[in-house]
């Protein structure tokens, strides 16, 4: 059964589309990343311009990530303070990466920097969490305990503008979360992606939070910036198709809750593994498509883009 | 530019009806609505020959032309080992959509010049602007492949039915992704490779319903249409959470 997409204009399968929403959203729920990373490529690769692509799938997280967050939230695992910090860059970063947005997808260079972008930063996270977890599981296996955290990043506490963020049991200043959610921000924007994947790793091992906060915090803050996201690029790029969003988020959340449910058999080492194989998959997959020789090195775009 | 032609077609037309040999069409259909279980359509395109001369000389060609778009193709080139879009040309004023079905294969109805000004045969589509600092013609092939390709640009020979001495139709699919807007039917009775009457009729192509009015929110209130798709995010994930709540 097809539908018609109103804002893409064009019909799709819609039971495919579930199934995206629910094969990403079992993943996100597994690992506790928002899974736009997976879900935006899916969908160009189905077909759905690209740009339609990144505005939708922020919808997407924006749902998947609202469960994690009220769990979270919950068990008193949020960094509010912390979250709001990193919220004020991001807002910045969104506008600017909205803004980029529109200007790359006027120069024909959009999808060249997208997948760039992609790949350093797939490759990068893919690598830090492949060596680290299995850094972690050979310590286990040998009898060892597993070797407490290095020592803190000598320059951040170096910076000024200190601030204490009570549930994370940290003093630091703000210029790290606010530049790590102005950068988040804007690649978000550009990338229809919540940030998960840079987030999490950035909060524990550059600002050194503790990890039972991280996720909580990471969640709250995605949720708010994917759902400003979502309403700048429906202002400004006319990009966000409220069809295909409801599909992918149906989807979405049922596969988050079953996903939760098997992630919670396996112990984080493994999880983190498992991701790490993920993310170097897609990001040599893009890498792939960048270096290799394009069938045909002409490509039509139809309209005003 | 376009309509001049059209006109001039249709003057040619009317003086040929006073010498003899004429055309009179019709569509099975002058709107097509796009609602949610839309995946293209057909329409029927018939007509007749009035006062007809001899068969031998005689060819029928139906042109359907989409609303004209900017078409941009982008050529890539290999820096520092990663490939990158470098060159591009613009053709403005393209159609979206061109389907031509004909009694003979495009080459065999008309010398080039007689084509070019129809504009019958893709190939044969004039852009009414070109913007590019090279030599545009590999840019111009491309975006034709691409459109051959995507089903957007079709050539159709042969697919003339003629259900008596004069009186043909022809079936015209309209596939699920076109553009929305003012379509034209154009039928050209040719003889000797001349037009000797023409005749078009507009086809709308538009959503309807509710598809109408979520295109129009989108567009018109962008902020509220923007600011429901969140509520519906995080409803929908508050409600699976509540849903899901019972632990395992």
């Amino acid at each position: 059964m097809e539908i018609y997409l109103p804002v893409a204009e064009m019909s799709v399968y819609w039971l495919v589309m579930i199934g995206l929403g629910l094969g990403v959203g079992f993943l996100s729920g597994m690992f506790g990343v928002g899974g736009g990373f997976l879900m935006t490529p899916l969908l160009v690769f189905s077909g759905i311009p690209s740009t339609v692509a990144v505005a939708t799938t922020l919808s997407h997280v924006t749902a998947s990530s609202v469960s994690g967050a009220l769990a979270q939230w919950r068990k008193n695992a949020v960094d509010f303070t912390m979250a709001g910090v990193m919220l004020g860059g991001g807002v910045v970063g969104t506008v600017l990466g909205v803004w980029l947005f529109a200007h790359l997808r006027r120069q024909g260079q959009m999808d060249l920097i997208v997948s760039l972008t992609y790949v350093i930063m797939l490759g990068s996270i893919g690598t830090i969490m492949l060596r680290e977890s299995l850094t972690t599981l050979t310590a286990y296996r040998s009898g060892q305990a597993p070797s407490s955290r290095p020592v803190n990043h000598v320059w951040i506490h170096r910076l000024p503008w200190k601030m204490r963020f009570r549930q994370s049991r940290l003093y630091i200043s703000v210029i790290p979360p606010v530049v790590l959610g102005f950068f988040v921000g804007a690649l978000g924007a550009i990338m229809g992606i919540g940030g998960g994947f840079i987030i999490v790793p950035a909060m524990i091992y550059l600002l050194r939070m503790p990890t039972n906060v991280v996720m909580g915090t990471s969640l709250v803050q995605i949720v708010a910036l994917t759902a400003i996201t979502t309403v700048l690029q429906a202002t400004s790029n006319y990009s966000v198709d409220i069809v295909l969003a409801l599909l992918l988020v149906i989807g979405g959340v049922v596969g988050a809750q079953m996903g939760v449910r098997a992630g919670a058999k396996l112990r984080g080492e493994q999880l983190r593994l498992l991701l790490a194989i993920v993310v170097l998959t897609v990001c040599l997959g893009l890498l792939w498509g960048l270096i290799a020789h394009p069938g045909d090195v002409y490509s039509l775009t139809l309209g005003v883009a | 530019m376009k309509r001049l032609v059209l006109t001039a077609a249709l003057m040619m037309g009317l003086t040929g009806a006073a010498r003899g040999e004429d055309l009179v069409s019709g569509i099975s259909q002058d709107i097509i609505e796009i609602t949610s279980n839309y995946t293209g359509t057909d329409i029927v395109v018939f007509g007749a020959i009035e006062r007809p001369r001899a068969a031998q000389g005689r060819a029928i060609a139906v042109v359907v032309r989409g609303p004209s778009t900017l078409l941009t193709v982008r050529r890539r080139d290999r820096v520092a080992g990663v490939w990158v879009n470098r060159d591009s040309a613009k053709f403005d004023g393209m159609p979206s959509y061109y389907y031509l079905a004909s009694t003979e294969p495009v080459d065999r109805l008309a010398p080039p010049r007689v084509l070019t000004r129809h504009g019958i045969g893709a190939e044969y589509l004039q852009p009414a602007a070109v913007g590019s600092h090279h030599d545009a013609r590999p840019f111009r092939e491309a975006a034709l492949r691409y459109l051959k390709q995507d089903g957007l640009y079709k050539e159709a020979p042969g697919t003339i039915d003629f259900l008596s001495e004069t009186l043909f139709r022809t079936r015209i699919p309209v596939p699920g992704e076109v553009a929305r807007g003012q379509y034209n039917v154009e039928v050209y009775l040719l003889r000797d490779g001349e037009v000797v009457s023409a005749q078009s009729t507009p086809l709308f192509i538009d959503q309807t319903g509710i598809e109408r009015r979520l295109f129009n929110l989108a567009h018109n209130a962008p902020l509220a249409y923007g600011l429901i798709c969140v509520f519906m995010a995080m409803l929908l994930g508050w409600i699976s959470s509540v849903l899901f709540r019972r632990p395992a």
